[in-house]
């Protein structure tokens, strides 16, 4: 088909890519009622529907929740090297980020957010989590 | 009455833009959270939610329905997704009134989401695999096309001037001039506006048709119990209908949508509607093009065929007239995030039922409202009848207040678009192949041959082109093949001056339907070549002009278009 797609971040994610960006911290925002507190930012609670503030830093450090070696990419052709990917719970993070696993960290292991030193406001500026 | 009575208690939106900052989630929430403020409720009191937004194309998220889920308050909730094009929106007030009706739930939030402005380079593309990927799709069809040919058809049939049509894109701007909400209100617009803005594919031209939006609208549905304990005027769900045509489109009767009116019957019936132009007293028809409200007053039996333009003309559809329609502005004046619109109708009526609906609201004290809308392949018909059964107790206009809180969402430039931080642009790098299948790899064989071929059902007596392995309407196999002649007339056709991305056309398209001698119900797409573009007439006798033997590949295009026939 010959269409693209540009999506742009919204309200919450705005605020999200540009502390990351500008701070290097992660942004994210807390329901005080639900105690939750998701990451990236949101502008409302799901749970209960309250407006939030972006206006909670985490991280940089946090736990690893799951991991996964690719080893097949979208195509199914060999990725070679073997790509490890995470979820990470970043401290004071109730939520999960998906990104690269940099070297080897078991479940329940500490890691620590690598930044790019040019960042540009994109989930690329952060380059992976590696073992702390 | 059908199952448990069913009432709105509450109803928001957004704003509709061009382009928002928000994300189709926000978009949900913000349209979610003013309904559920109007109705005094938090979302624990919603016991489960019914969602739509129309192709996932638009947003480019496949499988939108659950994506938006958390904007919809649908976490942890009893949640579907619905989905008939452009019908869609007022189809989720049908399933929202099922979930209630049917004693599953007494708090039901309904909201519809559309973000258009992601699909790149025009949300166009969405529709281009609407069409028959075999026979439709080789003569690069764009939404348009199939509006001008049934519009033409519209406007042939009853002798229909263009500046009765036009009218009704006057008073849907200059409705929308009055509502806190609109995108292309304009109070001072007049028809001599439209009948001088661009012509896309004749006759529709620029002013005819609604923009592209983002935005969202969300409704609160109660059961009778739940309704009475929240608010003093609830609004009753009265009758719900909806109806699909064949979605073989050029064998269908394009004058008059036939779906709509099955569906405006079912409605009517179940809301003890006997006389639908005494007993309805504001209508909401679905308006994308101008045409279109027109030809859907009709089909809810609202008008005689052929005779709402004249009316629409003579004000008899003005805010003040003796029928009030698309008081809110709708598609045309308000905007069309498709299935966001939809809703919109239904929490305009709301609003007006309610006489809350600000400068908007219609004269006198309506007791009784249609709204109305349409989709898929030009063939879903979706109606809901609402009332307020009980007279109004206040005084007509003694509340005016505007549609919930407008909570957003905040508008975008172009350029802030294209300049936006985090902004991921991603090419649909998707390719698909189309077997045509036993039947039509017959039909295209043939074609190869110079020949064309039908299916016949026995059963109904119809030669059928596009042939087909089973009839539809008997749904048992087709008795084998015949012949038809290459020859026909045109039953309709338009003058394509853009792409379906809007890029102007040096050499206009001359799209048509062609009517074979010999087939029953119509015949197929097809263009029209050799021929001045201001020489071309409905009815006109037209034959197929074959590429050369060597040519022909076994395809729509080994016919290279049709001419016309110079006839004894």
């Amino acid at each position: 088909m010959p269409v693209s797609f540009r999506y742009t971040p919204g309200v919450g994610n705005t605020a999200f890519f540009e502390a990351l960006r500008d701070r290097g911290v992660f942004l994210g925002s807390r329901c005080a009622d639900c105690a939750v507190t998701y990451l990236p930012a949101r502008i409302f609670c799901e749970r209960c529907f309250a407006s939030l503030t972006p206006d909670i830093e985490c991280g940089p450090e946090g736990v690893v929740v799951s991991w996964t070696v690719a080893h097949v990419g979208i195509d199914g052709e060999r990725l070679d090297p073997a790509v490890t990917y995470c979820l990470v719970q970043l401290d004071g993070a109730d939520t999960v980020l998906l990104h690269r696993l940099l070297g080897q960290a078991d479940i329940g292991a500490r890691v620590r957010a690598m930044l790019s030193e040019d960042r540009t406001g994109a989930i690329g500026d952060l380059q992976g989590f590696a073992p702390a | 009455m059908t199952g448990r009575r069913v009432a709105v208690v509450g109803a928001g939106m957004t704003r509709f833009v061009r382009r928002a900052q928000e994300t189709g989630k926000e978009l949900a929430f913000q349209a979610s959270k003013a309904a559920l403020d109007a109705a005094e409720l938090r979302l624990a009191d919603v016991d489960a939610v019914c969602l739509t937004s129309a192709p996932d194309a638009f947003d480019g998220v496949h499988r939108k329905g659950d994506y938006l889920a958390d904007g919809a308050g649908a976490w942890g909730k009893p949640f579907i997704r619905t989905y008939v094009g452009g019908g869609s929106g007022v189809f989720t007030a049908i399933q929202g009134w099922y979930t209630v009706a049917s004693g599953q739930a007494d708090v039901v939030l309904c909201v519809a989401e559309e973000k258009m402005s992601s699909c790149q380079p025009h949300p166009q593309g969405a529709f281009l695999t609407i069409f028959d990927n075999i026979i439709e799709r080789p003569l690069g069809p764009n939404l348009l096309w199939i509006f001008a040919l049934e519009m033409q058809r519209y406007m042939d049939r009853y002798g229909l001037d263009k500046r009765d049509i036009a009218s009704v894109a006057v008073k849907n701007k200059r409705n929308a001039a009055g509502h806190p909400a609109a995108l292309l209100g304009q109070a001072d617009i007049t028809v001599e506006d439209v009948l001088a803005s661009e012509v896309l594919a004749w006759p529709v031209q620029r002013l005819d048709v609604s923009p592209i939006s983002d935005g969202a609208v969300a409704l609160v549905l109660a059961s009778e119990d739940a309704a009475r304990r929240l608010t003093d005027r609830p609004v009753w769900v009265q009758g719900v209908g909806w109806n699909l045509d064949s979605t073989y489109w050029t064998n269908r009767d394009l004058v008059y949508p036939e779906y709509v009116e099955n569906a405006a019957r079912m409605a009517y019936a179940m809301a003890g509607v006997t006389e639908p132009r005494k007993q309805i007293h504001v209508a909401e028809p679905y308006d994308p093009f101008d045409y279109k409200e027109l030809h859907h007053l009709e089909g809810l039996l609202l008008f005689d065929k052929g005779k709402a333009p004249e009316a629409a003309a003579a004000g008899v559809t003005a805010r003040d007239g003796d029928l009030p329609c698309c008081p809110s502005g709708g598609l045309l004046g308000v905007g069309n995030p498709i299935a966001a619109a939809g809703l919109m109708k239904i929490a305009e009526l709301f609003w007006q039922l309610r006489g809350e609906a600000g400068e908007r609201q219609v004269p006198g004290t309506p007791e009784r409202g249609v709204a109305q809308a349409w989709g898929d392949l030009m063939q879903v018909g979706t109606v809901v009848v609402m009332g307020t059964e009980d007279a109004r107790t206040d005084a007509a206009g003694a509340t005016a207040d505007q549609p919930a809180t407008m909570l957003g969402p905040t508008p975008l430039s172009d350029a802030a678009f294209r300049a936006a931080a985090g902004a991921v642009e991603t090419d649909l790098d998707v390719r698909y192949a189309w077997d045509p299948g036993e039947v039509m790899g017959a039909f295209l064989d043939a074609l190869r041959e110079g020949r064309i071929l039908a299916t016949i059902c026995t059963a109904c007596g119809r030669t059928l082109v596009p042939p087909r392995a089973f009839c539809e309407r008997c749904f048992r196999p087709t008795d084998g093949w015949t012949e038809v002649a290459a020859t026909g007339t045109v039953e309709t056709f338009s003058i394509c001056h853009v792409t379906w991305d809007m890029r102007p056309l040096e050499v206009p398209e001359l799209p048509a339907v062609i009517r074979l001698e010999g087939s029953s119900d119509g015949g197929f797409l097809h263009k029209l070549g050799d021929v001045e573009p201001s020489a071309i007439r409905i009815g006109m006798p037209v034959e197929a002009v074959w590429r050369p033997i060597a040519e022909r590949t076994g395809s729509i295009l080994d016919i290279a278009h049709f001419r016309p026939r110079e006839t004894a």
